[in-house]
C-alpha cells in the first residue's frame, strides 16, 4: 500500500504553491513518465549541449541514469525504498533509499543512517539545464522524506549521500556535513546531516 | 507510517545482551536492530543466489575472507 501525503511546491512563473503528492513508492506511472517526457525532454537538453559546444562536463551529470534499470533491481528488497513527488499529473522527481549504510561523520560514525543513492528531479525543474524551471522545492521535499523516514526508522534523522558535483552546493545549503571527495566512489563529494541537523532541517521545513 | 505487526521473541539471555549491545551501539532500538538485521540478510541472500560471494576484506592488511553463506 503506498502512502500518500499532500505538499505543496512553487509555481516559479506564477509565484503561486501547487499542491503535489508525495508517494513513498516509484510505481511503473513514475517509470512511464521517465520514459515518455523526462527522457525527451533530457535529450531536447543534450542536443542543444552538443549543437552549442558545450562540454560534456557541464552537462547535466544525472543523465545516464536509468531509473527502469534501478528500481527494477532493487524490487522486493526490504533494504531498498523510493519516494516520488507527482504533481500536475507528471513525476516531477524520484529518489532511491537504501537503508543498509552507516553514519562517517565522527558524532554518528557506524550507526545507521538513511542513504540517498540516487535523487533526480524532472529536467524541467532544474535550473541548470537553460530554461527557466517549472516548479521549484521537489529537491528539497524529497530530502524532507528521506529525513522523516530516517526518524520512522528510528535512525534519528540522519542521512547520508553521494553528491554529483552539480549538486554539492544544494546539499552544503541545507546544512549537510560535507565528508570531502571518497575514493571509493568515484571521487563524489559524501555528504551527511547529522540527527540534530536533521530536527532543525525538518522544523524549517 | 506503514503499518507494522507485533510478535513475541523468544531470546537467550546470551542472545538478549547481543541484542542490548547492538541497541546501545548503533543508537537504535532493538526493534530496529531486528528490522536492520532482517535486510541485510534478505539482500546478502539475494546477492548470494545470484551467485555473488560475500566478502571481508582488511582495510589494513588488505587481506581477504569469504563468509559462507548457506
Amino acid at each position: 500500500m503506498v502512502e500518500v501525503s499532500t505538499i505543496y511546491l512553487l509555481d516559479v512563473v506564477s509565484g503561486e504553491s501547487v499542491e503535489a503528492e508525495l508517494r513513498d513508492a516509484i510505481e511503473p506511472a513514475q517509470i512511464d513518465d521517465w520514459v515518455t517526457k523526462w527522457q525527451p525532454a533530457l535529450l531536447e537538453v543534450l542536443q542543444s549541449l552538443a549543437r552549442r559546444g558545450v562540454p560534456i562536463t557541464q552537462w547535466p551529470q544525472s543523465w545516464h541514469w536509468n531509473w527502469a534499470q534501478k528500481t527494477a533491481k532493487v524490487q522486493g528488497l526490504l533494504a531498498f525504498r523510493g519516494f516520488s513527488v507527482v504533481a500536475r499529473g507528471e513525476t516531477q522527481g524520484l529518489a532511491q533509499i537504501d537503508l543498509t549504510k552507516s553514519g562517517r561523520e565522527p558524532s554518528q560514525a557506524s550507526k545507521p543512517l538513511v542513504y540517498i543513492d540516487y535523487l533526480e528531479v524532472a529536467p524541467w525543474n532544474r535550473p541548470e539545464l537553460g530554461a527557466a524551471p517549472r516548479l521549484r522545492g521537489v529537491g528539497t521535499a524529497l530530502i524532507t522524506a528521506a529525513v522523516a523516514l530516517s526518524e520512522e526508522e528510528g535512525f534519528k534523522g540522519r542521512i547520508g549521500l553521494h553528491s554529483l558535483p552539480q549538486a554539492d552546493a544544494f546539499y552544503a545549503r541545507i546544512g549537510m556535513t560535507d565528508l570531502g571527495q571518497d575514493p571509493a566512489y568515484q571521487n563524489l563529494r559524501y555528504f551527511e546531516m547529522t540527527a540534530e541537523r536533521a530536527h532543525a532541517f525538518l522544523e524549517e521545513e | 507510517m506503514v503499518a507494522k505487526r507485533t510478535m513475541t521473541l523468544n531470546l537467550t539471555d546470551a542472545e538478549m545482551r547481543v541484542l542490548d549491545d547492538l541497541s546501545a551501539r548503533k543508537d537504535i532500538t532493538k526493534t530496529a536492530v531486528l528490522r536492520q538485521a532482517l535486510r541485510l540478510y534478505q539482500t546478502i541472500e539475494a546477492r548470494v543466489e545470484k551467485g555473488d560471494k560475500l566478502l571481508f576484506e582488511n582495510e589494513a592488511t588488505k587481506e581477504k575472507a569469504e563468509m559462507m553463506f548457506l
